[in-house]
């Protein structure tokens, strides 16, 4: 066919001009997938965090309110631990009786979030659009050896070691974070567990504390036997340890004391996918003082390199893969107009053989548009490779949540009184993987085609203007 | 036929105003060859250009086949062009990435021929200018004069009414020029088109049938001098009755 014929004849004839425009075309292509690749892997990475967190069947998570602060010098709620240190020593209290917290441990199974009763789940469970709803504790227990010396000058608050401790109900297990867990050893819950002292253990705190089947973990003083261990996806947070929720509630305190029948997080299941902004919403109204989030809007509490990167993907990749595209697109435009004004004497020859204008536009659009197909063909390659790489190195992103200790101290030093509630951060390393999808490859084809086109049109724009006459004249 | 009356073609330059062409009158019969001398600047070419509705003049009326030229719009005067009117350039204007097969075929594609009887007339157009075997040879695997028959073949493949050669031989030597005139003659001969032939050279000038001279945008004729037109064209003459009887022999009483 002679347009074929014509086309590639003159891609051939100014090779390395055509190389150089389907190369910055591949190039910015080439970016726009890697960083489409690459967001879509942190996306993924962060969905993981978040699964492992909440559970594989959980879509909405509500959580107790977290108590504002109370004013230095108010009287601590019941049951609340507090700690002083001053010019006399240093003590911590509960319940208006002090110690000298010299030469102790502190081992507190505590929680950060007001308590929610078992009638506010019941109600929870038969809201309209909600598949099923069941009742845990996120927990932390937390232990602080204060050395013997403690209190004096020069000496400093200890580190607390704490892990989380998760309060399951037993006859729910198909929703919150041990539901995506695989028991790797021994077992997992069973109803007649409900009041006893066993706990199921995540496989890296075991590997980490040398815990088997068999072992004891010690909760709030209390040793509780290891009965299973299992695996859950390190993509999250997950908690160390599941104990049953009636054990939980017998042990642990809230901001508000004991914890007897009272949960302080409920998992939600929806009934389907499209549901789950109104069950959002009705729990909201349900319950207005409590957190109400999904899945999506869990994601802004993550911390660490894992957030950061989906920043630098969604920010910075996305625009600079913009910039890149936008330089290829000017740079391929600005070639195609000095490659059409360097051959004006050619089409001032056909079209003194009678060929129409939009005739050569074509010839020149079918050049560029040439060019740009076999950019983004390129483009798409390097996408891969890109993505392949991603994939290949993995790297390792840390994801971050902190958990709160349950503690509160206050302390009345020469800065004046002050409170502090330490936090226990657990951090997990998330491998990022990238991979290319279909509709990032659709993607690539039409950047490609648009990039030919709007070459083409700026090259091209002035033949419809040539006088066959002044086209003639022009010396070469 | 053309028939060009009070044509006019001034260019504006800044402030100054160039006339190229100056109330020029003009009828050029079909068959007919003329030849245009003159002067560089003087508005040979710009005529060729009137002639072949590359330009359009600033006044007056370019009459071709009862189709005024310069009122018809772009694409009108460019279907005129594609299917009657042939050009042969000075510096032959082949498309250097095209065959001569295809610099060729390039002539055909405006007017919709398919595939195969393209193919046809290419070929029949290459060898009547004795370039048979040289059809896939790019331009520049050819000669001065090949290329310049290649270029003839391009002008004639669609048969068109008229030929406008614009400096045809400017580019070649005393040998390979003649044989091109030659061929150009010859062609003129067979196929009874109007051949317009631009030219410095005297020499070729005087092989036409007619030749004007532009002279600062005017147009001088001279006397017919040239060749008579073969017995094809339609500005041959029409034969001259034979003799009559023998009286002799005329065996009425």
């Amino acid at each position: 066919m002679f347009f074929i014929t014509y086309l590639r004849r003159e891609l051939r004839r100014r090779m390395r001009q055509a190389i150089f425009i389907a190369l910055g075309l591949a190039l910015g292509i080439g970016l726009v997938v890697v960083v489409t690749a690459a967001s879509s892997g942190v996306k993924k990475a962060q969905a993981d965090v978040l699964s492992s967190l909440y559970g594989v069947g959980t879509d909405v998570t509500v959580t107790g309110a977290t108590p504002k602060p109370r004013a230095p010098g108010s009287a601590p709620p019941k049951n609340a631990q507090t700690f002083q240190a001053g010019p006399g020593g240093a003590e911590f209290c509960q319940n208006g009786k002090c110690h000298s917290a010299a030469g102790q441990t502190v081992d507190n199974l505590g929680s950060q979030y007001s308590a929610i009763s078992a009638s506010e789940v019941a109600a929870v469970a038969k809201l309209r659009g909600v598949s099923s709803a069941a009742g845990g504790l996120v927990l932390n227990d937390t232990q602080i050896k204060f050395p013997k010396k403690f209190g004096q000058p020069g000496s400093s608050l200890p580190q607390p070691k704490s892990f989380n401790v998760d309060g399951v109900d037993i006859g729910h297990s198909s929703l919150g974070p041990l539901s995506s867990g695989t028991v790797k050893s021994g077992r997992s819950f069973t109803a007649a567990d409900a009041d006893s002292n066993v706990a199921v253990v995540d496989s890296g705190y075991a590997k980490t504390n040398s815990l088997k089947v068999g072992s004891t973990v010690t909760i709030d003083k209390i040793k509780f036997t290891v009965i299973g261990i299992v695996t859950q996806p390190q993509s999250g947070s997950p908690p160390d340890v599941f104990i049953p929720l009636a054990r939980a509630q017998a042990i642990g305190t809230g901001p508000g004391g004991k914890l007897t029948s009272k949960v302080n997080t409920i998992y939600v299941t929806a009934a389907s996918a499209a549901d789950i902004p109104a069950v959002q919403k009705e729990i909201k109204k349900l319950l207005p003082g409590d957190t109400v989030t999904t899945a999506s809007s869990l994601a802004s509490q993550v911390t660490g390199s894992l957030s950061s990167t989906a920043k630098l993907a969604n920010d910075l990749g996305k625009w600079l893969s913009i910039m890149v595209l936008i330089a290829a697109f000017a740079v391929a435009s600005l070639l195609t107009m000095a490659a059409v004004s360097r051959r004006v004497r050619e089409f001032g020859t056909l079209k003194a053989l009678g060929w129409r204008s939009r005739r050569i536009v074509s010839q020149v659009m079918g050049e560029s548009l040439a060019m740009g197909v076999i950019g983004g063909a390129i483009g798409v390659g390097l996408g891969f490779a890109g993505a392949a790489l991603i994939t290949r190195i993995s790297p390792k992103l840390s994801a971050a949540v902190a958990t709160p200790t349950g503690l509160r101290f206050a302390s009345n030093g020469p800065g004046g009184p002050q409170t502090s509630s330490p936090t226990a951060s657990h951090t997990v390393l998330v491998p990022m993987h990238a991979s290319v999808t279909a509709s990032m490859i659709v993607l690539a084809v039409v950047l490609a085609v648009a990039g030919g086109l709007l070459a083409g049109t700026f090259g091209s724009w002035r033949i419809g203007r040539l006088r066959p006459a002044t086209a003639l004249a022009r010396v070469e | 036929m053309y028939k060009l009356t009070g044509v006019n073609k001034i260019y504006q330059k800044g402030r100054r105003t160039v006339p190229a062409v100056r109330d020029l009158d003009l009828v050029i019969e079909d068959g007919e060859w003329l030849a245009v001398q003159g002067r560089t600047g003087h508005g040979k070419t710009t005529l060729l250009q009137i002639l072949g509705g590359l330009d359009r003049p600033t006044s007056g009326i370019v009459e071709f086949d009862g189709q005024d030229l310069a009122q018809l719009r772009e694409a009108q005067v460019t279907r005129v062009r594609a299917a009657s009117i042939g050009f042969i350039f000075q510096t032959f204007n082949l498309i250097p990435t095209l065959s001569a097969a295809e610099n060729v075929e390039a002539a055909l594609i405006p007017l919709g021929t398919g595939a195969a009887q393209r193919r046809h007339r290419v070929t029949a157009a290459l060898e009547s200018v004795g370039l048979g075997d040289r059809a896939r040879h790019l331009p520049s695997e050819l000669s001065g004069g090949q290329q310049q028959r290649v270029a003839i073949a391009r002008a004639l493949v669609k048969e068109p009414k008229v030929l406008l050669a614009d400096e045809p031989t400017g580019n070649l030597d005393e040998s390979t020029r003649d044989e091109i005139i030659g061929l150009l003659e010859k062609l003129w001969r067979e196929l009874g088109l109007i051949l317009v032939l631009v030219t410095h050279d005297s020499s070729l000038a005087r092989r036409a049938q007619r030749v004007g001279v532009m002279s600062k945008g005017r147009l001088t004729i001279g006397p017919d001098t040239g060749p008579a037109p073969g017995p094809g064209s339609p500005a041959a003459p029409p034969p001259e009755p034979g003799p009559g009887p023998d009286p002799v022999q005329d065996p009425r009483p």
